[in-house]
């Protein structure tokens, strides 16, 4: 056993050493991987400047939601608003949700940059997504089987989407393939020539083929001033009117450096 | 049955069976050349000048003269590529409108890739993110952030029944007759003198922090975390196994209420990771509140309870395989019921529950399912022991799937990711190794 207790002292030892000890009011923040990048690239702007520690966890909207309710984070980043039903539970549990915005962001609807559509309604997006088209061809394109491609129930920007095209009371076609982040949808669709997959704007690159919906092409300028239909505002909710350093990461989007650090990630800023 | 028959048997059985172990390591060996090769680009790669200067000014390492006369040479080298982007600033202003605007997207993605291969242009505001204040910091990436500059990625739409085929066109077909022009050749004749690449072993990897969310920097904060858990989870699992086990060899009564719980422990063993994970948040977290949030406790205590049929089964079988000559030889001699448990059974047994030991060693570091609710964050600074109990860490297995797939940047950072897995594998060789010799060396001294 000698050596074993010596593994276990070294590996202490180890720990002691390296990790620099630190204050104990640490942020913590969980939820939506759209809005991820702002909040991992805030954590790291806080953490340099104030010398306060931040952790992120990405595990999607709903969980930062619960999270929130339960009492295990101090913001939940959401790509969507607050459901009724979460109020409820949260009102139960004494937690106010309060939610500001941190972030405008459009969701891009992305196709393989090979298929030669360019451009789509909503209409157009909503019959393909309940299933009524199958064809590219049905809407202007090669004749090829779309791949419908969707995120998971969880998913803020599955929530925001659903309503603003698809249409909440229409199911999407059971031959959908659901995908559980926006990186993974983007790299389905690079990889597949005849899909379709919707992604937040900070996330497109050119791998994929973002198109114009009915007529409007995703840009910083269109999202903001309200031309493009599928926008969204993103947020950050805290319990109660935040204090302290949450307030002050929270209100990080109104300064100059994190407008900046916002655009730079290619998200569009509110203020 | 003839000798023929029987011996044709014997042989195709072997040859069966040497197959399926070559098929095996083959699959083995495709698994982890791939890794190993992926691993090691992120530890040894041709760095850039951008690179050297990124580890001076985050981490204070390398040697700074040396340093200023290479920024100096790259500087040199980059200056006819800025007069090129200012004789054409000034040029674009005097176009007329039409052409101006024809010209200025074009424009815009040539600035965006020098950008990408060079930091930040003049003229441009001052990044705040530092995946934008460097250029590449990779040779590897500057040929293919080259080939963007020079080539313009396009896609042939004429035959609108099929998909689009895709093909390259120079860029600077689009600048013929403009001050421009001149730049793709230079760039192309001299992207090595700007950016001055030279290999580089970049053991920093294993011991930096992260920067920008993994895209520069290393993993010490996740190889650490790792560390933790999994030794926190063998804190709690391995003594209450052992435990355990005795209790279910040496004491149990042989009725139902053993049997069923002996099927109890099977069943758990096979419950599926998450199932514990959901468990961990739910029950040490919001009901026992072990610790406000996530944290290094939760997750150990969650995967503890994980491994601890696997640990008990173990156990049970090294308990029950100490020859009945040993119990019989110590309670002859008068020794209590406990003292032969602790001096004749356990350690002849310990080589046995040791092994169970190491297989969930592994299995705690490299488990996903159990902490991404109870322990794992994506981003997350290294943490000291004395905050284990209330401070959620960043974690190898978890932070690989969290690169992979829900990385904005996940394409530019495969070598991060590569370099994670290799860790993660030396973590658990290196501990089953360490286990391994520890049981040899057991063993030994039990024979002697």
């Amino acid at each position: 056993m000698k050596m074993f207790r010596k593994l276990l002292l070294a590996a202490a030892i180890f720990g002691f050493t390296a990790g620099p000890a630190h204050a104990g009011d640490a942020i913590v923040m969980d939820g939506s991987t759209t809005v991820g990048p702002i909040a991992k690239s805030f954590a790291a702007y806080f953490t340099k400047n104030y010398g306060v520690q931040v952790t992120v966890s990405e595990s999607g909207s709903g969980n930062g939601a619960k999270s929130l309710i339960n009492g295990a984070c101090d913001i939940a980043n959401m790509s969507r608003g607050m459901k009724d039903a979460e109020v409820a539970a949260a009102k139960s549990k004494g937690v106010d949700p309060v939610s500001h915005v941190v972030a405008l962001d459009g969701i891009a609807v992305v196709l393989h940059p090979s298929n030669f559509v360019s451009a789509l309604t909503v209409d157009q997006i909503r019959d393909i997504y309940t299933g009524k088209v199958t064809n590219w061809n049905k809407v202007g394109g090669p004749s090829a089987k779309i791949v419908v491609i969707q995120r998971e129930s969880n998913s803020g920007t599955q929530d925001s989407f659903r309503s603003l095209v698809v249409g909440k009371k229409n199911p999407i076609t059971k031959r959908a393939e659901t995908q559980a982040s926006n990186g993974a949808v983007k790299s389905r669709v690079a990889s597949t020539p005849a899909a379709i997959g919707f992604i937040g704007l900070g996330f497109v690159d050119n791998s994929v083929k973002a198109i114009s919906v009915n007529g409007v092409k995703p840009s910083i300028d269109t999202v903001k001033d309200g031309s493009y239909p599928v926008a969204r505002p993103l947020f950050m909710v805290t319990n109660g009117q935040p204090t302290g350093n949450v307030k002050k990461l929270i209100e990080l989007n109104r300064t100059a450096d994190g407008k900046q650090m916002i655009s730079e990630l290619g998200y569009v800023n509110k203020y | 049955m003839n000798i023929g028959t029987r011996k044709l048997l014997d042989r195709s059985f072997t040859a069966v069976g040497f197959t399926s172990i070559m098929l095996m390591a083959l699959a083995l060996l495709a698994v982890l050349v791939p890794i190993i090769t992926g691993g090691i680009k992120a530890l040894y790669f041709q760095g850039t000048v951008e690179h050297r200067t990124l580890l001076f000014n985050e981490f204070q390492r390398g040697d700074e003269a040396k340093l200023a006369v290479d920024a100096e040479r790259s500087e040199a080298a980059r200056k006819p590529v800025y007069e090129y982007l200012a004789a054409f600033d000034t040029e674009l202003e005097s176009l007329p409108f039409e052409r101006k605007r024809a010209l200025e997207s074009e424009y815009h993605h040539v600035r965006d890739t020098l950008h990408e291969l060079l930091g930040p242009l003049p003229g441009d505001t001052p990044p705040l993110l530092l995946r934008f204040q460097y250029g590449v910091t990779r040779w590897e990436k500057a040929e293919e952030e080259l080939h963007n500059l020079l080539y313009m990625t396009k896609w042939d739409y004429s035959d609108p029944t099929k998909m689009a085929t895709q093909y390259f066109a120079p860029r600077v077909d689009e600048f013929t007759g403009t001050s421009l022009e001149g730049l793709f050749g230079y760039v192309e004749e001299h992207l090595e003198e700007m950016l001055l690449p030279q290999p580089e072993f970049y053991w920093g990897f294993i011991t930096d922090r992260s920067l920008d969310a993994h895209i520069f920097g290393g993993v010490w904060a996740e190889i650490q975390g790792t560390f933790y858990l999994a030794i926190g989870a063998m804190l709690f699992a391995f003594p209450l196994g052992v435990i355990a086990a005795i209790y279910f060899t040496e004491y149990a009564k042989d009725n139902y209420l053993t049997s069923m719980l002996r099927s109890a422990n099977s069943t758990l063993a096979g419950v599926p990771s998450i199932v514990f994970g959901l468990f961990g948040l739910a029950f040490f977290i919001n009901t026992m509140k072990v610790s406000e949030s996530k944290s290094v406790l939760a997750g150990s205590l969650t995967l503890a309870i994980m491994i601890l049929p696997t640990i008990i089964r173990a156990a049970e079988e090294a308990i029950l395989s100490v020859p009945k000559t040993y119990r019989e030889a110590s309670l002859g001699l008068g020794a209590t019921k406990w003292r032969t448990i602790m001096t004749v059974i356990l350690p002849a047994a310990l080589p046995g529950i040791i092994t169970g030991g190491i297989i969930s060693l592994g299995r705690a570091a490299g488990e996903t399912a159990p902490i991404i609710f109870t322990a794992a964050v994506s981003v997350g600074a290294t943490i000291g022991i004395a905050d284990v109990f209330t401070e959620p860490t960043p974690a190898l297995s978890w932070n690989i799937y969290n690169l992979a797939s829900e990385h904005e940047a996940a394409n530019e950072i495969r070598h991060v990711q590569y370099g994670m897995v290799m860790a993660l594998i030396s973590i658990v060789l290196l501990l089953n190794i360490s286990a391994i010799l520890l049981r040899a060396r057991i063993s030994q001294k039990l024979k002697g």
